[in-house]
This record gives C-alpha cells, structure tokens and sequence, in this order.
C-alpha cells in the first residue's frame, strides 16, 4: 500500500515543543504502534501524517512523494479517532459511504462497497441506524468501517479503544489486526495502553516529551529497553528499577546483593529486572525485605515487597499467600538483568 | 415513610401554586388586551368597571376590513422571513469562521461585529434614511428585510457561533480525512449537526425584528411598506381617536406566533440567550 518515511520531523508552537526530531521509516503493510504517555507527542507525529497540522519542520513522505504541502483530504489516508467522529445527523450506511461520495468513487460501487465494510466491522445489521442509537463497541465498528470502506493507502488510528471496557477492547483488538492484515494496509496507530501496542505492532515507537526513546518489535522493546523510560514503561508491573553501586561484577544497593554479573563495568548504576524474571528463593536471594502486599488476580499473584524505602514487584505463583510484614527472600534470573547509567539512564553493555 | 411522601407531595403542591401564581402574573396583561380586543369600543372606554363584559368581533372586522391589515401582515412576514435568510447567509460563513480557524484579529473581528449591537439605534438613523433613499429603497420591503438583517446579524452570528464551538474539531478532522473540503464540511456536517441553534438564533432574529418599531417608521411612509408594529401606532391618532380595542386585538396577533413558537423551542431558546455564558 504504501511506505511512510518521518524525516527531522519537529512541531512547535511558539515556544512549546509539541514534537522533536522524529525520525521512521514505516514499510510497507506494516503495523506500527506510536506508545507513550499523555502529551508524549504521538499524536501529533500521526496528525502531521494525515495532513491535520504541519510539521515546523522536517519532511513527510509516502512513497517517495513529499506531503507537506499537500492537504489532508487529497492524501490517501483514512483515520480513526478517540472519540469516534461519526456523524450525528447520518446514519451508519451514510457515515460509511460519506468517504466514497467525497472521494468520487462512482455511484453504482458505493452500495457493494458500503456493505462489504459494514460486514467486516460486524454491523450489517445496524446500517439504518444513527450513531446515537449505537452502543460504544458498534461506534467503534462503525468508525473502522468508515475507514475500511476505500481501501485507502494508510489507515490512522488515534487512541481508537481508550473509550471502550476491557472486554471489548480485547476482542476490537483481535478484529483490529484481522482487518489490517487482510486488506495489508500500512497502518500506524497511537495508543497509551502498552498491551494494545505489545498485541498489535510489528513495531512499537516508543516516545517521550516529543522525543522517540525507543523503536524496535515488541520483543525487542521488552527484552531490550534502551533507557530506565522504556523499561519502565513496558510490562505490567513495570521493570524493577534498583539504584546501586558496581564493583567487580557484583551490584550492591540496600537489601540488595547480586554477584556474578558478566560486565567490567564499575560505579553508580540502575538495575533492572522485570516481575516475572524474580522468584521466591531461600537460597541464592539476591534481595530480601518485607511482604508489603499481597494482590491475587485468580492465574498469578502479585507480590509487593519493602526493602529499605524501595517498593520491589514480584511475579508470584497463583496460590502464593503471606502476612504482611513477613521477611522474604528473592532471587533473580542473571541472565534477564539489565544495567543501566545511573545518571543517563542509558541502557549500559 | 408516609410523612416523606406526604410532604414531598406538599412540597410539589406548593411548588406548582407558586409557578401557577407567577405564570398568571406574568400572562395576566396578555389575557388583558385580549379581552379588550374581544369588546366593543364604548365599553372599553366608560369610566366605570364593567364585571361581565359583552363579546364584540367589532376589533376584528374593523382591523381586517377597514383597515388593510393583511397587507400589513404580509410585509411583516416577508421582511422578517427576508430579513432572517439573509442572516442565516450572513452569519453561518461568518461564525464558522470565528469558531474555526485562526487568524491574526479573530477575537477582535468577534466584538466588533458583537459591539454593532450595542450601539443606540438613533445614532444611526438619519445616515440610514439618507443611505436608503439614496439607493430608492425607502418605502419598500426590501429596505426593511435589510435594515432588520443588519440589526440582528451580530446576535445571529455569536448564537451560531457558540453553538460551532460546541461541534467537537474531530468530526471536521474525520471529514477533511474523509476528502471533504471546508465548503463541504459546512454544508454536510457543521449545519446539520447546529441546527437547533439555527432555530434559535432565527426565533430570537424574528422577535426582534417583528418588535422593530424606530427603522420601520423611518422607512416606512405608506401602507406599502407598513409593518404590524408600525400599523399598531396608526389606531393611535386622527379624527377616530385612540383605537384600544384595535390596537389590543393587533397586539395580541403580533404576539401569539411568537409565543407559540417560543413555547415550542424554549428549551433551545434558553441555551441560544445564554450563549457564551460557559464557553467562548
């Protein structure tokens, strides 16, 4: 469908940075996730995509061609918003056919095309109605259908199930990367939820106050954070991040001791082991402190343990109980620790 | 729980009488001028109180057959109906543009146009007379749909503004993606999605300008041109003397539309006259 190149793309207004020095290059059919917190940028890197704001400066390509200078509605891109964006005085058959009659497509094509979009989203049944007579889910269909509906070169899609419970979240999600990998439409989508990013992406973009921090596949954002951002901001509960000294192969911090690390590096440094890289050990612990609190979710538990000032997350195992303030002792996989630069919080080997 | 009941239904009993009350204060002059449109002359005019008073279509026929009160009629409809589309083609431009894009003086262009409203209609009396009769529009209804146009364009323009701004900017982002262009987003998304505060903007047009009273007079000089509210000031004067059952049963034709079509949009009309008071 088509390739999206991002160069030295920068968005400001007046003083405030809304977006700085993004650099990507999206192939072809692929499905990249731009995740990151409120304010990070992501949107309006995707706004600056489909023509909605201009970039300050920097160059946006598709397939080779600049866009900068070319208006939304002339380029071949259709979005997905938040908020649904369908409109009220329509019903979901004229939502879904509006783009056709916008974009010229020819009179006797709409109906075929208008249904065959509704019976991907699921919605057949609801073409008749207005988009205040749909439930939340149906909304979202219907939005997605009004995306479909052209096949366009580059589907948008801004935050598309932040309005929607879990459960249906998950099963939009599923419907979401069935749609995207039968049409193989180029498809860059923003979100702050890192499992819809980890779920969908062949690629995750991960940003922070307008800078990216990190691209990679999802495997590689997890298993190799670049900084203490990332490895933060990926996993649930988030990467334990431990403060301490290096010395000899072996990190020291308060209630902490792990020896045998393969580095020759030395000093102040951040430690980082996920959750699920920990295990209850009474030999070989790495750290010990106090149960802080015990949270069972029915398949696992999750232990939070004290150790001097620091919270510690444990993975633990679904029958896993204690009382509070009880002494523990954890150890850690060596081969799943990452360091990183105290100061930087770059990621350090 | 017998008590709670009870004194819930007190409560709503009391709450009606004191509404009740009010609405009859308040439609009691309405009622007043009907009756008297509904009695003949010479009651309406003897000095003692009559307590059972005699019904008389006297007004009626006077103001419908001595007086060309159909005519009177027509130029009012056809120069407020006139004076409000040349609103609504005004305005809708001009208010999109102030709820939607950004320009160096937008705010600026905002309160001028508002500010046109506040000004003493006196002021600019004599230079619209001389600016109409100039162009030859005095005495026709053309001079009246543009006069009553240009009084209320700043009021229908910051109604229909502030109802734009309610519009959320996705919906024009998910059209302009869609391939639409702005003329388009205006037509086929923004009016629709605004058009109750198209009603209102042209109900609250219509009231003022079946009010105007100062322009019309300037303007109008015959019965070509007359509006009801001018008519109104003819039952006042020549040989015939003060008119007051003519001019109640007049008063009261000029009012019962606009009130039933106030009743009908009050929920909207409320919104339109608090405009601005939260957003924008």
């Amino acid at each position: 469908m088509a390739r999206i190149e991002l160069s030295g793309i920068q968005k400001r207004w007046g003083a405030a940075w809304g977006v700085r020095d993004v650099n990507i290059d999206i192939a072809d059919e692929e499905f990249v996730v731009f995740l990151g917190p409120s304010g990070c940028g992501k949107t309006t890197t995707m706004r600056m995509i489909a023509g909605l704001e201009d970039p300050t400066e920097g160059d946006v390509r598709m397939d080779g061609q600049l866009m900068n200078d070319i208006d939304a509605r002339d380029r071949d891109v259709a979005m997905v918003f938040q908020g649904y964006a369908l409109y009220p005085n329509m019903t979901v058959y004229e939502n879904i056919r509006f783009p056709l009659r916008m974009r010229g497509v020819p009179k006797e094509q709409h109906d075929d095309m208008v249904r065959r979009a509704a019976a991907m989203a699921e919605l057949s049944d609801y073409l008749d109605r207005k988009p205040a007579a749909l439930s939340g889910g149906q909304r979202q269909r219907a939005a997605l259908a009004r995306a479909i509906v052209r096949e366009p070169q580059v589907f948008l899609m801004d935050e598309p199930l932040s309005n929607l419970d879990a459960k249906l979240r998950q099963a939009m999600r599923v419907q979401i990367k069935h749609i995207q990998r039968e049409l193989k439409i180029t498809t860059v989508y923003v979100t702050h939820d890192q499992i819809e990013a980890m779920t969908l992406a062949d690629r995750i973009v991960i940003m922070q106050s307008g800078l990216i921090q990190q691209i990679g596949t999802p495997d590689e954002i997890y298993n190799n954070p670049a900084n203490t951002f990332v490895a933060g901001f990926i996993g649930a509960p988030p990467m334990n991040l431990i403060s301490g000294s290096l010395s000899g192969g072996t990190f020291t911090a308060e209630g902490v001791s792990v020896s045998g690390l393969r580095t020759d590096l030395s000093g102040r440094v951040t430690l980082g082991i996920r959750p699920e890289d920990c295990s209850l050990s009474e030999t070989d612990a790495h750290l010990t402190g106090l149960v802080y609190g015990v949270e069972p979710t029915g398949d696992i538990t999750y232990l939070t343990m004290k150790t001097g000032d620091k919270l510690f997350e444990v993975k633990a195992g679904r029958d896993f109980r204690a009382a509070l303030d009880t002494p523990m002792s954890v150890a850690f996989d060596p081969d799943r620790i990452c360091l990183f630069d105290f100061e930087t919080g770059e990621r350090l080997g | 729980m017998a008590s709670v009941r009870r004194s819930r239904g007190e409560s709503h009993f009391t709450r009606y009488l004191i509404l009740g009350a009010w609405a009859f204060f308040c439609l009691a002059p309405v009622l007043w001028f009907l009756s008297i449109g509904l009695r003949p002359r010479v009651e309406i005019i003897t000095p003692q109180p009559i307590y059972w008073p005699t019904f008389s279509l006297d007004a009626w026929h006077m103001i419908w057959e001595d007086w060309p009160m159909a005519k009177y009629l027509r130029n009012s409809v056809l120069a407020i109906i006139g004076s409000v589309l040349i609103d609504l083609v005004l305005a809708i431009p001009a208010a999109y543009s102030l709820s939607r894009y950004q320009y160096r003086g937008r705010d600026d262009i905002g309160f001028y146009i508002l500010s046109t409203r506040m000004m003493a209609p006196a002021i600019v009396a004599i230079p619209i007379f001389f600016l109409f009769r100039n162009f030859g529009l005095l005495d026709t209804i053309w001079a009246l749909m543009l006069i009553y146009a240009a009084i209320n364009l700043s009021v229908v323009t910051w109604i229909i503004r502030s109802y734009m701004l309610d519009i959320p900017k996705e919906l024009e982002d998910a059209a302009r993606t869609d391939g639409a262009s702005d003329l388009r987003i205006l037509w086929e998304i923004i009016i629709p999605a605004i058009l109750p505060g198209i009603i209102t903007a042209s109900v609250i047009a219509m009231i003022f300008a079946i009010n105007e009273f100062l322009f019309t007079l300037l303007i109008a000089s015959t019965p070509n041109a007359y509006t009801m509210s001018v008519a109104l000031a003819n039952f006042t004067g020549g040989s015939d003397g003060v008119i007051y059952n003519a001019i109640a049963l007049v008063a009261f034709l000029a009012f019962l539309p606009v009130f039933l079509v106030v009743v009908a949009i009050q929920k909207h009309l409320s919104r339109g006259l608090t405009m601005g008071a939260v957003k924008g």
